[in-house]
C-alpha cells in the first residue's frame, strides 16, 4: 500500500465516521481502522518495519497523517454525538421545581436585637462608639447625678422599680432598676475626658401599668457627645441624620421644647405618624395627635458636668435618649409592644 | 402635671388674636405640650330647660316624673332617678336623637327614648358626665337660674379648653395667670393681672401665725374672716371650676380652688372655732402624733412630717392634706384662710411616704412639690379675701403674713454670645432683649454682658442657660440650623466581649435559632420549678420591693425558666422550638450592684423533622434529642473558636443525669447542656425529650482563641478504619482521646463511621468503627510509617481502655 492508498483509506473511514448515527456505530468505525488487532491503519503500520530503509519515512508520515485525521474526525464526531444526546435528554427530562424544597431552619433575630444594631451602625457612621452599662444601678447614678434629688416632682416621670439585695441593703445607698439609661451619661464621664461621644442601648424599668405602648421592662438608646464647641444646631443635625437614615426623607421630624432636670435646654424629637400620617384624629398610634415622640434630648446641664469633674467653661455638649421599641414599631409598624416580649414564634419568624 | 385651661378664663387675662389651634401649636412647640384641645360638641337637641313640675313615678317609688320647659312650645316629661332636683331649676335637657354621653359605658351614644316602668321618657335630664364635663353621675347638673330657657347649651355653657401637660420646672404655669403670661410672650399681646383686695397689714386681733421650721416653711400667712355665710358659689364661677375639671362644693371651698386655678397657689381654710389658741404654727410632727384627715383616715405622722398646728395638737399635714376636724362646715362663720410656702423636696418627700404622691394623690401637695414662688402667698391671699368678700359676705378682719428670710432675687449675669454658643443659632441683642421683654424679664446690656431677672413667679431661671432656653425657646426651635458634627474625634475602644456576644447571636440564627428576648424580671415561684424536689440551681435572687406584679418580681439569677415558659406557650400552637436567647443573669453581691452575667440559653423540643410544620415529602418525621443539641453547642464553640477546658461534671442539677453534661472552671460552671429532667419537663407542660444548654458567655470569651492557620495540605493522605471493640461502659471520648495521644502530629483526624453492637462484639461489648486520616507535613507517608502509626495506636488503646482491635 503506498501514500495514495492510505489518503484513500483515510478518507473512506472519514466518510464512515461522519455518517455514524450514534456511538455503538462510531465505536464500530473506530476498530474498524484503529483496532489494536484488525484495524486498517494497524495493519499499515505494522508493515512500516519490512519495507526497505529508504521508503520507511515517507511511508511512515504517511501512516501518521492518516491516523491524525482519522482520530480527530472520531473525536470530533463523539463529542458531536454526546451533545446531540443531552440535548435530547434536556429535552425530555422535567424536574417539578414547584415542589417544595428540602428545607433549612431559618432563624433570626429578635426585632429588638436588629433595632439595637441599627441604632449602633447608624450613630457609628456618625463617630459614636456603642457602650454598656449595669441595669441594676445605684439610685445615686439614675437620679442624684442628674440633677434629680429625693423629692423632686421630675421623679414622677421615671416611676421607679426599686430592688433589693438578698445580701443585705445599704439604707444610705438604695438600688433599683435604671428607669432609663441615662445613668451611663455619668459613668462615661467619670471614667473619660472629652471629646466623647458615644451611644449606650441597654434595658431599662419602670414601675408603670403596660399597654400597647408602654412596658414596664423595655430598652433605650442614650447619646452623648462632649468637647469644647459642640451646641443646639449639632444636636439637632445629630438627631436628623439618624432619622433619615431610619426612615428616609419622606418621614417629617420636629423638634420642640421639653424638659428634663438633667439637661438645659432641653427638646424633643418626634415624627409624623406612620399610621395615620397625621390625617386620623381617633389614631391609636398616635393619639390622634399626628405625632410620635421618639427621643428627649438637650444640652447636658452644667450642674451634671461639674458633678463628674468637668469645667463647663470648657466643655459642652449634649445627649438624647429614646425607646428602642417605639424605634422598631416605627421601623415595621409592629402594633402593639408587649408582642416583643411575648416571644409568639409565629410573630417573631416574620421580622 | 395635666391642666386645663378653659379659654374664656384664660382670655380674661391675655389678649388672643390668633386661632386656637394656632395658639395651641405655639405653647406646644414652646415647651407647654398641649395634650389636646377639647371643644363644645353638643349638638342642637342639647338645650337649657325649666322643671315645670316634679310628680312620683306611679309605678315606681325612687323615680320621678318630670315636667320640663325647653322653648319648644310643647314641654317633655321624662323619668329620672336624681334626687336634687327641684321645681324651677334650670337644667341640661337632650331631646330623643341627642348625643351624650352613656353614664355607664363612658362612651358617646345616640339618646333613644324608652319606657322606663310603663312610662316613656320623652328625653333626658343631664349629669355633668353625661355633659363629659365630669365624672358626676349622681345628680342632675342644676344651672345658673338666669339662663334662658330652650337656648343651644353649646352656646351658652359651650367651652374650648386647653389640656396642658406641665413639666415641674414651671410652676408658675400651674395657675392660668401664668398660661396667660406665656401667650403674651409668644403673641406679643397685653397682659392683666386679676382684681385682688387691698389687705390692711395690721395684724388680726384673734390671728397669729408661727413658723418653727424655716426650712421646711420659708413663709407662712394667713387672714381672719368674720361673717362668713356658707352657700353655693356663684354659677359663673361652679362652670369654669366644671370647665377646669374641678367639682363645686361651697363658696368657700369654691374660691380657694378657683384662686388655686387661676394663681397657681393652693390655700387651706379652718373653721377658726375649732383651732384652739390663737396661732397657726407650722411645726415638725411630734413623735407618735396621729392626726384623722380629710379623708377620713387616722394617720400616725411620720416623724419630721412638717404640720400646721394650734396650741395643742396638728391640724393638717402642711400642704398634703388637711385635718378633718377643723374644715369648713355649713354653719362656719369665721375663717382662718392660711396660704403658706413650703420646700418642695420635702413635700414630695412626705407625700411619697404617706402615699399621696402623683396624679391620684393630694392635689396640693403635687403643687407644692414644685417650687411655687414665695411671692404668690400674699398675691393669691388677697385674690380669696376679694373673692370671699364678694361672693360669701366676709369681712377681712386682718391678715398676718410672716416671711423672716426673703429669697434674694435672682440675677443671672451672662454674655449675649452665650445664645449663640449653645443654641448654635445666631440672635442678636436686639432680638434677645425683645425676647426677654416679652418674658417680663427685666435685662440690662453693657457691651457684650447681659444681666437678666426674671419675674418673680419664675423660679425655674438661675443660669445663663436657662435664659439661653427662654430666648431660644421663644425665638423657636424650628430656626435651629442642622448641623454634622466636626471637631475632634473621639478615639473609639474595642468591646470585645459584646463583639464576641453578637458573634454568637449570628451564629445561633444561623443554625436555625429563632432568637428570642423575655423579661428579665419573673416570677419567683418559677424558680422552685427546675428541679425535681424544688431545690433552686442558683443564687437567692433580687427582689423588686415594689413590683407592677409577682409575675414580675425577682431579678433572674437563671435564663432557665424564661426560655422553658418561652417553649412551653409556643408549643401550644406548633409541633417544634428550637429558640435561643443571650441576656445577662443577675447574681447579688455583698454591697454591691449584683454581677450581670450574660448568658446564652438554648431550647430545643419537639420535631427536628420536617422543618415546615406537617411537610415530610423529602425528610422522615424526626424529634429533636440530645445530639441535636451537642451539634449545636460545638458547632457554637467552632464557630467562636472556643477551646473547650476545665472540668467535666456529670450531675446537673435540673436536667437528666444520664443525659446531660457539665464544664466548670475554678468552681465555677460555664457550661451545662442536656435533656431537662423529664419531671421537670412535667411541670412546664413539656415534652419529656425537652433540651436545654446554658453557657457563660465570658468564660466562653476568655477561653476563644485567634484561628492559627496554615496552608492546605501538600501530600496525601492514608486512610486507615479500625474496628474497636470494648466494655459497654467505656465511652466514646476515650477512645478517641487515646488515638489522639498515640496519633501524634502525622495523625490529622479521627471519624467515627459506626456503632456497633451485636453477636460478633460478644455480650456486654460494643464496637466503634473508626477513620484515621493520616498525613504528614513534610513528604508523602510510606507504607511502613503507616503501619507503625497504627501499630502505635491499637497498642496504645490495648493498653489504656482494654480494646480489642479488629481490622
Ligand atoms: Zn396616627
Amino acid at each position: 500500500m503506498v501514500g495514495e492508498d492510505l489518503k484513500e483509506l483515510a478518507d473512506r473511514a472519514l466518510a464512515e465516521i461522519g455518517a455514524a448515527a450514534d456511538e455503538a456505530t462510531l465505536e464500530a468505525a473506530r476498530v474498524k481502522y484503529l483496532g489494536r488487532k484488525e484495524g486498517a491503519l494497524t495493519e499499515a503500520t505494522k508493515r512500516i518495519a519490512k519495507l526497505p530503509p529508504a521508503e520507511k519515512p515517507a511511508y511512515g508520515a504517511a501512516v501518521n497523517a492518516a491516523k491524525s485525521r482519522i482520530e480527530q474526525a472520531l473525536d470530533q464526531r463523539a463529542r458531536a454525538l454526546r451533545a446531540k444526546s443531552l440535548e435530547l435528554d434536556l429535552g425530555a427530562e422535567r424536574e417539578d421545581l414547584t415542589l417544595p424544597p428540602r428545607r433549612v431552619r431559618v432563624g433570626r433575630l429578635h426585632p429588638i436585637t436588629q433595632t439595637i444594631r441599627e441604632v449602633s451602625r447608624i450613630f457609628g457612621t456618625l463617630g459614636f462608639e456603642t457602650v454598656e452599662g449595669p441595669e441594676i444601678e445605684w439610685d445615686y447614678y439614675a437620679f442624684e447625678a442628674l440633677n434629680i434629688p429625693a423629692g423632686h416632682p421630675a421623679r414622677e416621670k421615671w416611676q421607679t422599680l426599686w430592688i433589693s439585695n438578698p445580701l443585705g441593703d445599704d439604707p444610705s445607698r438604695p438600688i433599683l432598676g435604671r428607669p432609663h439609661t441615662s445613668p451611663m451619661q455619668v459613668r462615661v464621664m467619670e471614667k473619660r475626658k472629652p471629646p466623647i461621644r458615644v451611644v449606650i442601648p441597654g434595658r431599662c424599668y419602670r414601675y408603670e401599668a403596660t399597654d400597647a405602648i408602654r412596658e414596664s421592662i423595655f430598652f433605650q438608646y442614650e447619646g452623648l457627645a462632649i468637647d469644647e464647641k459642640l451646641n443646639m444646631a449639632d444636636l439637632k443635625g445629630t438627631l436628623y441624620a439618624f432619622a433619615r437614615q431610619v426612615f428616609g426623607s419622606d418621614r417629617k421630624i420636629r423638634f420642640r421644647v421639653d424638659y428634663f432636670p438633667f439637661t438645659e435646654p432641653s427638646a424633643e424629637i418626634a415624627f409624623d405618624c406612620f399610621a395615620c400620617q397625621g390625617r386620623d384624629p381617633e389614631c391609636r398610634v398616635c393619639g390622634g395627635d399626628g405625632w410620635i415622640e421618639a427621643a428627649g434630648c438637650g444640652m447636658v446641664h452644667p450642674d451634671v458636668l461639674r458633678r463628674v469633674g468637668y469645667d463647663p467653661a470648657r466643655y459642652q455638649g449634649f445627649a438624647f435618649g429614646g425607646g428602642i421599641e417605639r424605634l422598631a414599631m416605627l421601623r415595621t409598624g409592629a402594633p402593639d409592644i408587649r408582642l416583643f416580649y411575648q416571644n409568639d414564634l409565629r410573630y417573631l419568624e416574620q421580622f | 402635671m395635666l391642666i386645663k385651661v378653659p379659654l374664656s378664663w384664660l382670655r380674661e387675662y391675655v389678649e388672643i388674636n390668633v386661632g386656637v389651634d394656632e395658639l395651641a401649636l405655639k405653647l406646644h412647640m414652646s415647651s407647654t405640650e398641649v395634650k389636646g384641645v377639647e371643644r363644645p360638641w353638643w349638638d342642637d337637641r342639647i338645650r337649657t330647660a325649666r322643671v315645670e313640675k316634679l310628680a312620683k313615678h306611679p309605678n315606681a317609688d325612687k323615680l320621678l316624673l318630670a315636667t320640663v320647659d325647653f322653648g319648644a312650645g310643647n314641654p317633655k316629661t321624662v323619668v329620672t332617678g336624681a334626687t336634687n332636683l327641684h321645681e324651677g331649676a334650670i337644667v341640661p335637657y337632650a331631646d330623643e336623637g341627642a348625643t351624650i354621653i352613656d353614664g355607664h359605658t363612658g362612651e358617646r351614644a345616640t339618646l333613644r327614648g324608652k319606657p322606663m316602668r310603663g312610662i316613656k321618657s320623652e328625653g333626658m335630664v343631664l349629669s355633668q358626665k353625661e355633659l363629659g364635663l365630669g365624672e358626676d353621675h349622681e345628680g342632675i347638673y342644676i344651672l345658673d337660674p338666669k339662663l334662658p330657657v330652650g337656648a343651644l347649651l353649646r352656646e351658652v355653657l359651650g367651652e374650648t379648653v386647653l389640656a396642658l401637660e406641665l413639666q415641674p420646672n414651671r410652676p408658675d404655669c400651674l395657675g392660668i395667670v401664668g398660661v396667660a403670661r406665656e401667650v403674651a410672650a409668644l403673641l406679643g399681646t397685653s397682659l392683666w393681672e386679676p382684681p385682688v383686695e387691698r389687705l390692711d397689714p395690721s395684724a388680726p386681733k384673734d390671728l397669729d401665725v408661727r413658723i418653727e421650721d424655716q426650712r421646711a416653711c420659708p413663709r407662712f400667712a394667713a387672714a381672719l374672716l368674720t361673717g362668713v355665710r356658707i352657700g353655693p358659689s356663684p354659677a359663673w364661677m361652679q362652670t369654669r371650676l366644671v370647665a377646669a375639671g374641678m367639682r363645686p362644693i361651697d363658696n368657700v371651698v369654691d374660691i380657694t380652688n378657683y384662686v388655686m386655678l387661676e394663681l397657681g397657689q393652693p390655700l387651706h381654710a379652718y373653721d377658726r372655732r375649732r383651732l384652739r389658741g390663737g396661732a397657726l404654727v407650722a411645726r415638725q410632727a411630734r413623735r407618735g402624733e396621729s392626726l384623722r384627715t380629710l379623708d377620713s383616715m387616722d394617720r400616725v405622722l411620720p416623724e419630721g412630717t412638717l404640720v400646721i398646728a394650734d396650741a395643742e395638737r396638728a391640724l393638717g399635714i402642711a400642704g398634703i392634706l388637711g385635718g378633718e376636724d377643723s374644715e369648713i362646715r355649713e354653719d362656719t362663720t369665721t375663717v382662718a384662710l392660711e396660704c403658706a410656702s413650703f420646700e418642695p423636696r420635702g413635700i414630695g418627700r412626705t407625700a411619697t411616704k404617706l402615699g399621696l404622691q402623683g396624679s391620684s394623690g393630694s392635689a396640693a401637695a403635687r403643687r407644692f412639690s414644685w417650687e411655687l414662688s414665695p411671692e404668690l402667698v400674699p398675691i393669691a391671699l388677697a385674690r380669696a379675701c376679694r373673692l370671699l368678700r364678694e361672693h360669701a359676705g366676709a369681712k377681712v378682719e386682718g391678715v398676718v403674713d410672716r416671711y423672716p428670710n426673703p429669697r434674694p432675687r435672682v440675677n443671672v449675669r451672662m454674655r449675649f454670645s452665650d445664645v449663640p454658643r449653645v443654641m448654635g443659632i445666631d440672635i442678636d441683642h436686639g432680638e434677645t432683649l425683645d425676647i426677654l421683654r416679652r418674658l417680663q424679664f427685666t435685662a440690662a446690656a453693657d457691651g457684650d454682658t447681659l444681666v437678666a431677672t426674671p419675674p418673680v413667679v419664675r423660679t425655674d431661671i438661675a443660669i445663663a442657660e436657662d435664659i439661653v432656653e427662654e430666648v431660644g425657646r421663644i425665638a423657636g426651635y424650628d430656626r435651629l440650623p442642622t448641623r454634622i458634627p466636626d471637631g475632634p474625634l473621639p478615639l473609639a475602644e474595642r468591646h470585645r466581649l459584646e463583639e464576641f456576644r453578637e458573634r454568637a447571636r449570628d451564629g445561633l440564627a444561623g443554625f436555625g435559632l429563632q432568637e428570642i428576648v423575655s423579661y428579665s424580671l419573673v416570677d419567683p415561684a418559677w424558680l422552685v420549678r427546675l428541679t425535681a424536689d424544688g431545690s433552686c440551681i442558683a443564687p437567692e435572687p433580687l427582689r423588686v420591693v415594689n413590683p407592677t406584679t409577682v409575675s414580675q418580681s425577682v431579678a433572674r439569677p437563671t435564663l432557665r425558666p424564661s426560655l422553658l415558659d418561652t417553649a412551653r406557650r409556643n408549643l401550644r400552637n406548633r409541633s417544634s422550638v428550637a429558640i435561643f436567647e443571650i441576656a445577662p443573669i443577675y447574681l447579688p453581691r455583698r454591697a454591691d450592684l449584683p454581677e450581670e452575667r450574660w448568658t446564652i440559653g438554648i431550647v430545643l423540643a419537639g420535631n427536628a423533622q420536617p422543618v415546615k410544620e406537617g411537610e415530610t415529602w423529602l425528610v422522615g418525621e424526626r424529634r429533636f434529642d440530645v445530639r441535636d443539641l451537642q451539634g449545636i453547642v460545638l458547632g457554637l464553640a467552632e464557630l467562636l473558636d472556643v477551646e473547650s477546658s476545665g472540668d467535666r461534671s456529670a450531675n446537673v442539677p435540673g436536667l437528666h443525669p444520664g443525659r446531660s453534661i457539665g464544664f466548670g472552671h475554678g468552681g465555677r460552671t460555664y457550661l451545662v447542656a442536656g435533656q431537662l429532667d423529664p419531671r421537670v419537663a412535667e411541670m412546664w407542660e413539656l415534652p419529656a425529650e425537652t433540651f436545654i444548654a446554658e453557657i457563660d458567655l465570658a468564660v466562653w470569651h476568655e477561653s476563644s482563641r485567634p484561628p492559627r492557620v496554615t496552608a492546605p495540605p501538600r501530600f496525601p493522605a492514608a486512610l486507615r478504619d479500625l474496628a474497636v471493640v470494648v466494655d459497654e461502659a467505656t465511652p466514646y471520648g476515650d477512645i478517641e482521646r487515646e488515638i489522639q495521644a498515640a496519633g501524634g502530629k502525622d495523625l490529622e483526624s479521627v471519624s467515627l463511621l459506626d456503632l456497633y453492637r451485636g453477636q460478633q462484639t460478644g455480650a456486654g461489648k460494643k464496637s466503634f468503627a473508626v477513620r484515621l486520616v493520616l498525613r504528614s507535613a513534610t513528604g508523602t507517608l510510606g507504607e511502613p510509617d503507616v503501619e507503625r502509626l497504627v501499630k502505635r495506636v491499637t497498642g496504645r488503646l490495648q493498653h489504656a481502655v482494654g480494646a480489642t482491635i479488629r481490622a
